[in-house]
């Protein structure tokens, strides 16, 4: 196997999937109707009503759902399964339910006056689906937070020569959100600056290594070499699992990143967090553009970095730790999350998006077509880690993208460097959002029983508080399950939201009811398994062993697999109730929305 | 015709990509930019004519003034409101209503 052939499976796979399949259900079951008025059109405010161009939502869209989710999962999917299934997963998984998810959530906001997926449930389903939606939200966006704060702090630690291009990034956000919003500089003039400013100080990374390796020592020496925390991680020694030590240096990344974070969830969003993504974006955006066509051209310019170095497969049921088990199915199917389907992206798409969909006909090609994007993106980072083969998950993932990025004549050294800091870029900055929309939420769903967490201080410190308990138990690939786990149900619950409304409306409901049945079983068989991996192989070492933070942080991730199946249930059986409401006796069709022009 | 039609579409796409991206790059600031402003406009109407939405203020002659200018704006404002739990709440921007 080598990266071109791969390309190949994946440009075909989103021509065909778009064209025989997408387009079909649009025409045939949705019936978009480009005459019939959006919310946008309707309500327009100016602010969150407003049409907007296809091509402009479009680029949007996917700027807003792409992250490090197609990323990590494929990493640790490869890595633990091997290339094979992790294709096969993308590839199916894309064409039959991720593009159906975001599509149909677009669609179940448009057709029902621009409601989020929350107030839909509230009039479709149940007034308590709602209440239970946002514990869902709240928990599943704290395991994402904590896998990505265990597994930046660990990157930045490891890896001396990201250290200065990454404060340049954050100092350089900063210097842009001044520019454009306060200094009212043009935003090509500010880009090039701030952005090129950045870039430099990355490829410097190799020139500064020295400095910051000096940096961990002293940080170290302050204990004597000791570590501050010692736990057992059944990832490490090949997954036969090791002891593991949280050292001074790794500490304080892992703070310097939360103060980041809490900088980026209370400064005005203008300050700090939208500047400071849009850097990061750039930096992004070059690496992955320079990866994917150097990943096409490789197989003739420099075939060495385009052969497949680590096995098709590599086993039904990998070991990891003493008492971990980790059956492909459902475990793929979580590991894997955003490239082949995603509940963040239906969140978003149900408001970010919907409300700005100018034209019905637009729905498919902004919504469906941002979620094959993703799928590219999936495939690009499995494709990295598949030929990058040397080091940890994360150092193969960039030692592979590197490799591609050599192939413009970038120096390998460099290109690894800008490898590394793209990765650990998306990471951070959508971190720092997560964080802001985590204080947010808990204000949402608690601040009236609990005035203090209106305070978005308090709300803030909370949500990182957990977070970093959660890095303390060290097993971040259980963290990043448990999210993945999550985030899928959420997209199985956004599946059935879209089935019951098309039964509530008398439409074929079967493009949407087969995934979701499939994604809901799988999710929650996924979260148990991932459960009991947590209790026998982390907590039960750490209980014995007398350790009492991992003990703690591990028994909170065992809570929350547990509170996250429970709110499936309710809201599964509250969705079914509902769904048997609908097909014996369909809703009155919704009210005709008046033509436009 | 055909090199034309050739062109034309060359054109087409080529603004397609400009307009892609705008989208990935430019829209949040635009999107944020104009929440701002409305933002501080929704405090002007607030203050100078919150009696159409039952605000207790006095009703100044300035108020009555003022009124022809913003007239456009006032079904919207209006509506704006109406989706608040109170008038002085608003949902966060980075919320975008989830």
């Amino acid at each position: 196997m080598n990266t071109l052939l791969a390309v190949i499976i994946g440009a075909l796979t989103v021509y065909l999937a778009y064209t025989l399949y997408a387009r079909r259900i649009d025409r045939n079951v949705i019936q978009s109707d480009p005459k019939r008025a959006t919310p946008a059109t309707l309500y327009m405010d100016g602010v969150d009503f407003m049409p907007t161009n296809r091509n402009i939502l479009f680029g949007y869209h996917f700027k807003s759902i792409a992250a490090a989710g197609p990323i990590v999962g494929a990493i640790v999917a490869a890595t633990l399964w091997g290339w094979l299934p992790a294709i096969i997963w993308l590839v199916l998984g894309v064409s039959f339910i991720g593009w159906a998810s975001d599509y149909s959530a677009i669609v179940l906001s448009v057709r029902n006056e621009g409601n989020s997926l929350s107030a839909v449930a509230h009039r479709l389903v149940s007034p308590r689906t709602r209440t239970v939606l946002f514990l869902f939200i709240f928990f599943y966006l704290l395991l994402v937070a904590g896998a990505f704060v265990g597994i930046m702090a660990t990157v930045l630690e490891s890896q001396p020569r990201t250290q200065f291009g990454i404060i340049l990034l954050v100092a350089m956000g900063l210097l842009l959100g001044q520019m454009l919003y306060r200094w009212r500089t043009g935003l090509v003039g500010a880009t090039i600056l701030t952005v090129g400013i950045t870039l430099l100080a990355i490829l410097a990374g190799p020139l500064t290594e020295g400095i910051f390796k000096g940096l961990n020592a002293a940080l170290n020496g302050m204990t004597g070499g000791a570590p501050i925390v010692t736990y057992f991680d059944p990832t490490l020694a090949g997954f036969k699992g090791a002891e593991a030590k949280i050292m001074p240096s790794l500490l304080f990344w892992a703070i310097a990143i939360c103060v980041f974070c809490y900088a980026g969830s209370v400064l005005p969003i203008w300050r700090m967090a939208q500047p400071v993504v849009y850097v990061g974006f750039w930096i992004t955006a070059m690496a992955m553009v320079l990866g994917l066509g150097g990943a096409a051209l490789a197989t003739f310019v420099k075939p060495e970095v385009a052969q497949f170095q680590i096995p098709a497969f590599k086993g039904w049921n990998p070991q990891m730790g003493p008492a971990g088990i980790m059956p492909l199915w459902p475990m793929l199917f979580v590991t894997i999350a955003c490239g082949a389907i995603s509940g963040w992206h239906a969140l978003f798409g149900a408001v970010g998006t919907a409300r700005q969909i100018e034209n019905e006909a637009d729905m498919l090609p902004v919504g469906g077509g941002s979620m094959f994007t993703e799928f590219l993106l999936g495939l690009l980072a499995l494709l990295a880690v598949s030929v990058g083969a040397k080091g940890a998950p994360v150092g193969a993932f960039a030692n592979g993208l590197g490799g591609f990025i050599s192939v413009w004549g970038v120096p390998l050294q460099y290109a690894v460097s800008l490898a590394f800091a793209a990765f650990i870029v998306i990471v951070l900055v959508v971190t720092q959002l997560l964080f802001r929309v985590m204080r947010v939420t808990l204000t949402e769903w608690l601040g009236e029983v609990i005035p203090p967490l209106r305070n978005q201080h308090v709300a803030s410190f909370i949500s990182i508080a957990l977070a970093i308990l959660l890095v303390l138990t060290g097993t971040w690939i259980y963290l990043w399950q448990l999210f993945g786990g999550a985030n899928q149900l959420m997209a199985a619950l956004s599946l059935l939201l879209v089935t019951v409304w098309l039964a509530s409306v008398g439409k074929n409901w079967l493009y949407a009811g087969i995934p979701m049945i499939f994604m809901y079983i799988t999710t929650v068989a996924a979260i148990l398994v991932t459960a009991y991996n947590i209790y026998f192989n982390v907590y039960q070492p750490n209980l014995a062993a007398g350790r009492t933070l991992p003990v703690v942080g591990s028994g909170l991730m065992v809570l929350v697999a547990i509170l996250l199946v429970v709110a499936a249930a309710f809201i599964g059986i509250d969705g079914w109730r509902a769904f048997m409401r609908y097909l014996r006796r369909p809703a009155p069709a919704p009210k005709a929305a008046p033509a436009r022009g | 015709m055909p090199l034309r039609g050739f062109t034309g579409r060359l054109a087409g796409g080529w603004e397609a990509v400009k307009q892609f991206m705008y989208g990935l790059t430019g829209h949040e600031f635009a999107r944020h930019a104009l929440e701002m402003r409305h933002e501080m406009e929704a405090v002007f109407m607030v203050v100078t004519l919150g009696d159409l939405i039952g605000v207790p203020i006095l009703p100044p002659i300035y108020s009555l003034r003022l009124l022809p200018y913003v007239v456009p704006e006032i079904a919207t404002w209006k509506r704006n409101m109406a989706r608040r739990k109170e008038f002085w709440e608003r949902e966060e921007y980075d919320m975008h209503g989830v």
